[in-house]
């Protein structure tokens, strides 16, 4: 049943309208427009989880084999972090980035869904599958965060704003580290080797040291430091789906998506 | 010329020379000579390097080469060769694992990491102490194990027929060796979807007299350092499959690295609960 996949735009446009309203009240100084903000993006959340919820009902394995499908869960969770941010540091504008960052992936995913059925082919059926797939896409979120702050700080650096980037990027290689791991435990079980630089692994190794240089980073080399998790978000593209055109990743035991 | 100028340009040129003899040794002596580091000669050169960085450690009053192994410099130098590994091997459609230059490189960064791993365990005042010993003693557990494993690290692959048993095994250099114990294929099957793509291979192996299902993700563990893969089948004649290739793969450290690996995630969660820096 691809049921799922065609009521998708609808689901998605209520979630990004919510989020949308949620996103303007947050703008505003209120502590009723903070209320209605609140109040809204989970709403949006909860609509953009319930289609998750649906489509590993249909399909009958957990939706996140295919590009589109971790595309999915990205913007879930992108919405979730800029929530989370707002609620916790009260970013009046992080609301307003995370639902354009997630608005511009539902619209890559309108257009261009790929194929969801519900085969899992063997490689993947493994505990390790859920963990090591949604820890990483959680990640994906908190360290997109960091680099919009990141950017925003460039053009005017706050005292206030270093610490959210600090703590957004913090979680966001925690939790990027757990993914890591967990695949490395995974690896062992399915191909004998904690770490084998296959090109996915690779790219995750490089991505993994921009973070940690800039964790590393002195707090006198603020520049320095907003470039470098800039340049680590890029890198973080390419070990998700970049390494997918790399002629090195043709024989790599990550790519589920070209031919399956 | 400021004395710290002075010391920066020396440290320059320590790197250069270094990055240049691996690569030369390289082009000269083509692959490191990973498989004659094989058990003991592992252990013991792992314990005089132990030594080494003990004793650089003991100087660090006095000794350049201490002070520069054990300051910032040298943490960014480290994670600079792991970002540039990352991508250098990330290129490479067949990575260049077992190469002077990589080798050299992890060296540096196992060694710098023992470095700021003894100054972190004997700083008391260290803010965040148990975090930064489970992430940096994971780090060198983790990444340790495999490197002065890999000499001991054994991938023997067997074609497991159902006719006859067998104790055949053949190195990745083409070499035969014999198993001390025998495989036979009993029953091979294949499960599909309504689609007609495959759920599952089965196979149905008779290891050691005792009777085993080996599937992909899930191998069986024969010892605590021997495992035991499925990794092909007779593709020709698909659920009647009459052999099957199977991998048995030796990692006497393996439990060094899940130590580390465990380490390293304990610290990630530790990081994620007290935050800041």
């Amino acid at each position: 049943m691809i049921l799922g996949w065609n009521i998708f735009p609808w689901v998605a446009a209520v979630a990004v309208l919510l989020s949308v309203v949620a996103a303007v009240c947050s703008a505003l100084p209120s502590e009723r427009g903070r209320h209605m903000a609140i109040y809204s993006a989970i709403g949006g959340i909860v609509v953009m989880a319930a289609f998750v919820v649906m489509l590993w009902l249909t399909l009958d394995r957990p939706p996140l084999r295919t590009m589109g499908e971790t595309r999915l869960w990205y913007s879930l969770f992108l919405l979730l972090a800029g929530a989370l941010t707002y609620i916790r540091w009260r970013y009046r504008w992080i609301m307003s980035f995370s639902t354009l960052l997630a608005t511009v992936f539902i619209i890559i995913n309108i257009a261009k869904p790929e194929l969801h059925d519900h085969t899992l082919m063997p490689a993947l059926q493994s505990p390790w599958f859920i963990p090591h797939v949604s820890v990483y896409m959680f990640s994906y979120s908190l360290l997109g965060c960091a680099t919009l702050l990141s950017l925003y700080a460039l053009w005017r650096p706050t005292k206030e704003l270093d610490m959210a980037i600090e703590r957004v990027l913090i979680s966001g290689i925690a939790f990027f580290t757990i993914g890591m791991l967990s695949g490395s435990l995974w690896a062992k079980e399915a191909w004998g080797t904690y770490w084998n630089w296959d090109a996915k692994e690779a790219w995750a190794a490089a991505t993994w040291g921009l973070y940690l240089l800039a964790l590393h980073l002195t707090p006198q080399r603020r520049r320095v430091y907003y470039v470098v998790i800039i340049i680590a978000f890029i890198g973080l593209q390419m070990c998700w789906w970049g390494v997918n055109y790399l002629p090195s990743a043709a024989g790599s035991e990550h790519t589920y998506t070209m031919q399956n | 010329m400021s004395k710290s100028r002075v010391n920066t340009v020396y440290e320059i040129i320590v790197v250069g020379v270094s990055a240049i003899a691996l690569f030369a040794m390289q082009h000269i002596v083509g692959e490191f000579p990973v498989t004659l580091f094989r058990f003991p000669l592992n252990i013991l050169v792992a314990a005089l390097w132990c030594a080494l960085l003990v004793g650089i450690y003991r100087k660090r009053s006095t000794s350049r080469l201490s002070q520069a192994l054990l300051s910032m410099r040298a943490t960014i130098l480290a994670l600079s060769l792991i970002i540039t590994l990352g991508i250098v091997l990330g290129l490479q459609a067949k990575p260049h694992t077992e190469s002077w230059p990589v080798v050299g490189a992890i060296l540096f960064v196992l060694s710098h990491l023992v470095l700021i791993t003894i100054r972190g365990a004997r700083d008391g005042q260290h803010r965040l102490r148990i975090r930064f010993l489970l992430n940096h003693l994971g780090l060198i557990l983790a990444i340790g194990a495999g490197f002065w494993g890999a000499p001991d690290r054994e991938e023997l692959r067997v074609i497991v027929e159902s006719d006859k048993p067998t104790n055949e095994a053949y190195r990745s250099d083409g070499k035969m060796t014999l198993l001390d114990y025998n495989m036979q294929l009993s029953d091979f099957d294949i499960e599909y979807y309504d689609t007609g793509t495959p759920s599952a291979f089965k196979a149905g192996v008779v290891v050691d007299g005792r009777e085993q299902t080996l599937r992909v993700n899930h191998p069986y563990n024969r010892t605590l350092s021997e495992t035991i893969y499925l990794i092909s089948y007779d593709t020709e004649r698909g659920a009647d499959a009459r052999y099957c290739i199977v991998e048995v793969v030796r990692e006497p450290w393996r439990w060094l690295s899940v130590a580390g690996i465990v380490m390293l995630m304990a610290g990630a969660v530790l990081m994620f609960i007290e935050g800041k820096r």
